[in-house]
């Protein structure tokens, strides 16, 4: 008789509750992508914005100080105008609207980098190997299966948008020395965090929504790569022949933009820019017509409702015949 | 009580996959028995809360089947019958997952996974990945996977579809070993019948939906106190014309007579038969239907 059974052994531990259970998909879908040379590529590529946005904010703390640690880089502070170098914090807000602005600008190039790298394999991989029927005959739920898809494009997307962003909102904070400025600038770090969730629920489900349409890989890439590039072209294109208001819409990186835009306030923020910078460029952003944030919501929306609707027709519960 | 069944009707559209469906059934090894189409893997999907039922209702270890779904997938383990992957992982990842999916810890989860792997015989190749597996090492795997948490009933949907002699006799005694030395409650469904007298005590039959037979395998298997078996040594020919003889009409089976024994007639005759062709009689005993026989007639019956 043995001393030690080395056959089955009972588990005696404990199971945990239902309502964290999608955690569980993310967790293993963000090991699983992070595997990839291409992810952790972008990543890096990613931080250096992030970097920059740091240096800048914490500069700009320096510069509202007078610190003597710019001394080095007076050159670049001389051509200022006189009313921006005599009262600084007067601009704290702009400055770091659009800042923050033109981060995010940036970073949805790495956003759109990270969903097509990260997504495509979500659920499209999942039907070609029949994996379904093995996460719902377990206690995982339909809306269990999609969080935590989403949650594996929203830890890459966050990684690259709302962590830099409260970051270099933190280093922004403590250079500057100043008790008000979080009570001033508080609404430009919650339209950035908005932002970035927004774009998270946004691409994350659609690119979700076209991961569910085939088991091919490559094309749920190229229909990403359809949507980006495609789109742009398009209203680019358009706006050359039609000239209308409506011809960003179709562009959905025009359209994420057009609700950054709103979020930050970028307008009223380039307006005292462009009143002591007398570019044209400048007063463009200020004053120029935009078309309106509405459209561009409606349109995201739809999106949104259009991939839900597809997801809950491709992900279906097992309640049928085979 | 493993699970009861009451009533319990489902539909989809036009097609009635279970019908009326009553049963209940004790702790053990539990065949599923009954030909395509007859309701089985609805009826465990009905069990594991993953379908709505149109009417009826049910207990699975003794939670109720339209409330406590999740919790019930989680006290019970679940090999598909389906060829079914979580893709781009290794063997250990993969059963690790399946524990974080009904609530392991990550750690417990892994240390589990190790420890079932080696179980079913997987260990050598835990870390390849999944895709690459022969497919008895998929239905090993799809075992280890439904085991991970030790869970207090198993079912297992068809798991030697496409296996050689040599792995399903081992899922077999796997399936064996966890339901008659390590207490846990096994449902076993397949259409092999020898696959389930292998490994259950006790067996549901399933005919369109409607329950045809349950009960213990060995109660099922009726003795025929009026038909032997009987193996002779020596020229068996010779024994079954003495049989003929004596009025006994004898049918050869494998390496035994079958011998229907008139009214009046007792197993002496036997020894009589025997002593006239010259035979040893080295094994007598009255027949008992195979399963086979069981679930023929049950259908015959539905029909």
């Amino acid at each position: 008789m043995p001393i030690f059974d080395q056959g089955y052994q009972h588990w005696h531990g404990t199971l945990t509750g239902h309502t964290w259970r999608w955690l569980a998909i993310a967790h293993q879908g963000v090991r699983t992508q992070w595997q990839k040379k291409a992810t952790k590529r972008v990543l890096v590529v990613a931080m250096f914005p992030a970097l920059v946005l740091a240096l800048l904010l914490a500069g700009w703390g320096l510069f509202e100080q007078q610190s003597a640690l710019l001394e080095p880089f007076l050159f670049l502070i001389q051509g200022l105008p006189a009313e921006l170098k005599a009262g600084p914090r007067s601009f704290r807000v702009p400055i770091w609207t659009i800042l923050f602005n033109n981060f995010l600008y940036i970073e949805v190039i790495f956003s759109m980098l990270l969903v097509l790298i990260v997504g495509p394999d979500l659920i499209s991989q999942d039907l070609r190997f029949n994996a379904l029927p093995l996460y719902l005959s377990r206690p995982v739920r339909r809306v269990d299966y999609f969080l935590g898809k989403l949650g594996v494009i929203a830890v890459y997307l966050a990684a690259v948008t709302i962590v830099p962003i409260v970051l270099a909102y933190g280093a922004g904070v403590c250079f500057s020395l100043d008790y008000h400025v979080l009570e001033q600038t508080i609404w430009v770090l919650l339209g950035s965090v908005a932002y970035g969730v927004i774009l998270v629920v946004s691409a994350g489900t659609l690119m979700l929504a076209f991961s569910s349409l085939s088991k091919n890989t490559r094309l749920v890439g190229g229909l990403w790569l359809g949507v980006w590039f495609i789109g742009n072209i398009a209203a680019g294109v358009l706006a050359g022949m039609v000239r209308a208001d409506w011809c960003p819409l179709v562009s959905y990186v025009e359209n994420l933009g057009r609700i950054r835009e709103v979020l930050l306030d970028t307008k009223s923020a380039w307006e005292p820019i462009a009143r002591i910078f007398p570019s044209r460029r400048f007063a463009e952003n200020a004053y120029s017509s935009e078309f309106p944030w509405q459209w561009s919501a409606a349109v995201l929306a739809v999106l949104f409702g259009i991939s839900i609707c597809i997801l809950s027709l491709r992900i279906r519960s097992l309640d049928r015949l085979r | 009580m493993l699970f009861q069944l009451q009533g319990v009707t489902k539909t989809y559209g036009t097609v009635t996959a279970l019908r009326d469906l009553s049963v209940e059934v004790p702790e053990g090894a539990i065949g599923l028995l009954g030909p395509n189409g007859a309701g089985k893997t609805t009826m465990i999907r009905t069990l594991l809360g993953l379908i709505s039922i149109d009417a009826g209702a049910g207990q699975v270890l003794g939670m109720d089947i339209r409330r406590r779904r999740l919790d019930i997938r989680q006290a019970v383990g679940f090999a598909p019958e389906d060829e079914c992957l979580f893709p781009a992982v290794v063997g250990i990842e993969f059963v690790a997952f399946a524990g974080e999916l009904v609530g392991m810890r990550p750690k417990d989860a892994m240390q589990r996974a190790h420890e079932v792997l080696d179980y079913v015989g997987l260990g050598e190749a835990r870390y390849r990945k999944v895709e690459t597996y022969s497919t008895g090492m998929k239905q090993r795997l799809k075992l280890a996977a439904a085991i991970v948490h030790d869970p207090r009933l198993l079912i297992v949907d068809e798991p030697t579809n496409g296996m050689d002699p040599a792995g399903r006799d081992e899922l077999l005694e796997l399936a064996r070993d966890l339901a008659r030395n390590k207490g846990m409650s096994l449902l076993f469904s397949s259409h092999l019948l020898p696959d389930v007298e292998a490994v259950c005590d006790h067996v549901i039959v399933l005919g369109a939906g409607r329950l045809l037979a349950s009960g213990r395998i060995q109660e099922l298997k009726q003795l025929h106190k009026r038909q032997y078996e009987v193996r002779v040594k020596a020229d068996r020919e010779r024994f079954a014309l003495q049989l003929s003889a004596a009025g006994l009409a004898a049918e050869p089976r494998d390496d035994v007579l079958i011998v229907d024994l008139p009214d009046g007639r007792g197993p002496s005759v036997f020894w009589e038969a025997a002593l006239a062709a010259g035979a040893q009689i080295r094994y007598m005993r009255p027949r008992q239907s195979t399963l086979e026989e069981v679930f023929l007639k049950a259908l015959s019956e539905q029909r």
